[in-house]
């Protein structure tokens, strides 16, 4: 039987951290088990691609972990490798219970598999550090280990996490995005910058090198895979990347006006949390002034014959709209 | 937890450093500091024996386990590199700065709470160092209403009962209505999950949703009841709930991002033909005012029906 990855991921990490001077891959192999049987054992072959197939995919994983492994050439040419204890440690951190508290729970929040994974595994480094354990961990209690906030960050997009390593890592991609209002989707070339969550879902903000402008994505509409492009960045990473207002004017929560409507006595207590000035206005029937942003027809046509729009007349003629569009149906 | 290859190695190499300090530890004390079940420590503590820097020389971990305590008989000698916790990865700095850096924006927050998150992620920052750097690529919002937080929190806190004015959407009216707070999670919007005295049952609230909210004076009792589980999302439609089915045309798509269905299906025109469950289909009602020429209701027909008299009674108003 093969021997586990993570057996032969931590015998590599082992000899590398614990090696005093740089090891070649021939001795590298000769002391791990699972790289002396790879590819039917020393000498078969076909053993040596295999080897060096498996090493290099390894030493990929263990960066990705945080190691810092330096390549060196040894007197005879040969290329060494050696992860330092000077550049691999964590440097001292002392954390109090309620910061170890604190951070347990924000380990908690991710329900992305491998930010969960990450984040459980940086705790582990912590608690390995002297970390002290939280009163809420595994404590008794009356919901069965649930501490009373739980805040929660959704992923579920399949385009989340080959976007979020093209952010870090800074790479362009290619995917295919279908446009709100669009029936079929296009290609798009972007140099991503930086991902965001507003109200559960994600948006990409980046470059779009067709437009050759900045443009923000809803991952959701991301359609078929993300693919990563090589090449640098063309356009300049700003300093600050305002996903946020983007999405909040899509949303219609940045108002350029102000709306008039009549809205029944009893309704739309929604409407009335935004009303600067509510009016009794008689036979049950108030006034009020709304902030009126894009999408304000949709949202209004919702409450039907208990909403009536006096001003202004682009707003009543929307709506208007709208509403025959439905009586017709 | 779901075990990987690359989680189980951070993990194992963690667990060295942390038995290198702690002879004799106690198997359930490990598991707990790490998060695990004692079961996957047991099956890491299998594994960790063939590990080492020679398998031929024998400068393997010699760690053994009698299922109580965890002992390291030749720590000095074997494992040398593992003296010290490992640097922060990228992922990991971002997981925790990224989580953290979201809950203490949270309003309604405790103060001590926001302050401790504060410090926790200032001194991981510093430990992080360049690997922090990514961290900015990625952040979250929590929305909530700070006031009905902060009054939720304190009777959980203090197991009281709440009196709150509850607006619903489909039914576009407030109730009142007393509920005992069980916890507070956040999911994009924040919410209270609680026994509901009005409807005696289970009820999750929406704190924007929240109109009025009062601390009474009387202790909270909820039932002992499992809590939800929050990873397969907040409305979880059940089969038997009767059937809707609405077709959208490429501008009514988000209806398919927005609602949970069963399915959607393309339509030539780029748009969908969409089936869901919902306990009360009248609540859809707004949805069939608000999609307009964007789509219509197929089924049921006393849906369709209803938000076609209610666009008619709406006209009538503008004279149309």
């Amino acid at each position: 039987m093969a021997i586990a990855k993570a057996e032969r991921l931590m015998n590599l990490a082992l000899c590398l951290l614990g090696a005093r001077r740089p090891l070649t891959k021939r001795e590298l192999r000769a002391s791990i088990e699972a790289y002396l049987e790879v590819g039917g054992g020393l000498g078969r072959a076909g053993s040596e691609d295999a080897f060096n197939r498996m090493f290099e995919r390894d030493k990929d994983d263990l960066r990705e972990l945080g190691m810092v492994i330096e390549t060196v050439e040894n007197l005879d040419g040969e290329i060494a490798y050696q992860a330092r204890r000077d550049s691999n440690r964590l440097p001292p951190i002392t954390l109090d219970a309620e910061e170890a508290a604190a951070l347990t729970l924000a380990a908690k929040v991710w329900q992305q598999a491998r930010l969960a994974g990450a984040a459980s595994g940086a705790l582990q480094k912590l608690r390995a550090a002297g970390m002290p354990l939280a009163d809420t961990d595994g404590a008794d209690d009356p919901y069965g280990g649930h501490s009373a906030l739980e805040p929660r960050i959704p992923a579920r997009e399949p385009a989340f996490e080959p976007l979020m390593l093209a952010c870090r890592d800074r790479r362009p991609v290619t995917f295919a995005y279908r446009k709100s209002n669009a029936a079929r989707p296009e290609t798009r070339h972007v140099e991503p910058w930086t991902l965001e969550c507003w109200r559960g879902h994600w948006y990409l903000a980046g470059f779009d090198r067709d437009r050759g402008a900045e443009r923000v994505f809803r991952l959701s509409r991301i359609t078929g895979p993300v693919r990563s492009r090589a090449g640098a960045y063309t356009a300049e990473v700003p300093d600050h990347v305002t996903v946020r207002e983007t999405v909040e004017r899509w949303a219609g929560e940045i108002a350029t006006a102000t709306a008039r409507i009549r809205l029944r006595q009893g309704a739309g207590y929604p409407l009335r949390a935004k009303a600067g000035e509510v009016r009794d206005v008689g036979d049950g029937w108030d006034e009020l002034e709304i902030p009126y942003g894009h999408g304000l027809d949709a949202w209004l046509v919702e409450f039907g014959p208990d909403v009536i729009v006096l001003e202004p007349a682009e707003l009543r003629a929307d709506v208007v709209d709208r509403l025959r569009a439905v009586a017709k149906g | 937890m779901a075990t990987n290859a690359i989680d189980q190695t951070r993990r194992m190499l963690s667990l060295v450093t942390y038995l290198r300090e702690r002879p004799g530890a106690r198997v359930e004390d490990v598991a707990r500091a790490f998060g695990i079940t004692t079961d996957e420590l047991i099956s890491d503590l299998h594994v960790l024996p063939m590990c080492g820097t020679s398998f031929r020389g024998g400068d393997l971990l010699d760690i053994d386990t009698d299922g109580e305590r965890i002992w390291w008989h030749n720590a000095d000698a074997v494992g040398s590199g593992t003296g010290e916790p490992l640097r922060l990865a990228a992922d990991e700095a971002t997981a925790l700065l990224v989580a953290a850096r979201a809950v203490a924006t949270l309003p309604g927050l405790r103060e001590s709470d926001r302050d401790a998150l504060q410090r926790a992620t200032a001194k991981i920052e510093a430990a992080a160092g360049e690997s922090a750097g990514a961290s900015s690529r990625l952040s979250v919002t929590f929305e909530s209403e700070g006031g009905v937080f902060a009054d939720v929190d304190r009777a959980i806190a203090e197991r009281r009962r709440l009196w709150i004015r509850y607006y619903s959407p489909a039914r576009d009216e407030l109730t009142e209505r007393e509920i005992d707070p069980i916890r507070l999670f956040a999911v994009g919007h924040t919410y209270v999950e609680a026994w509901c005295r009005l409807s005696e049952a289970r009820r999750t609230f929406r704190l924007d949703r929240v109109a009025e909210i009062k601390l009474l004076d009387e202790p909270s009792d909820p039932p002992p009841i499992e809590p939800r589980d929050l990873s397969e999302g907040l409305v979880q439609p059940s089969a038997s709930d009767p059937e809707v089915v609405v077709e959208v045309g490429p501008g009514g798509r988000w209806v398919a991002e927005y609602y949970p269905h069963d399915s959607a299906e393309e339509l030539p025109d780029g748009g969908l033909r969409i089936t869901l469950r919902t306990p009360d289909p009248a609540s859809l009602k707004r949805l069939a005012l608000r999609l307009g020429r964007d789509g219509r209701i197929v089924a049921p027909e006393e849906l369709a029906d209803s938000a076609r008299d209610a666009a008619r009674a709406a006209l009538a108003a503008y004279g149309d």
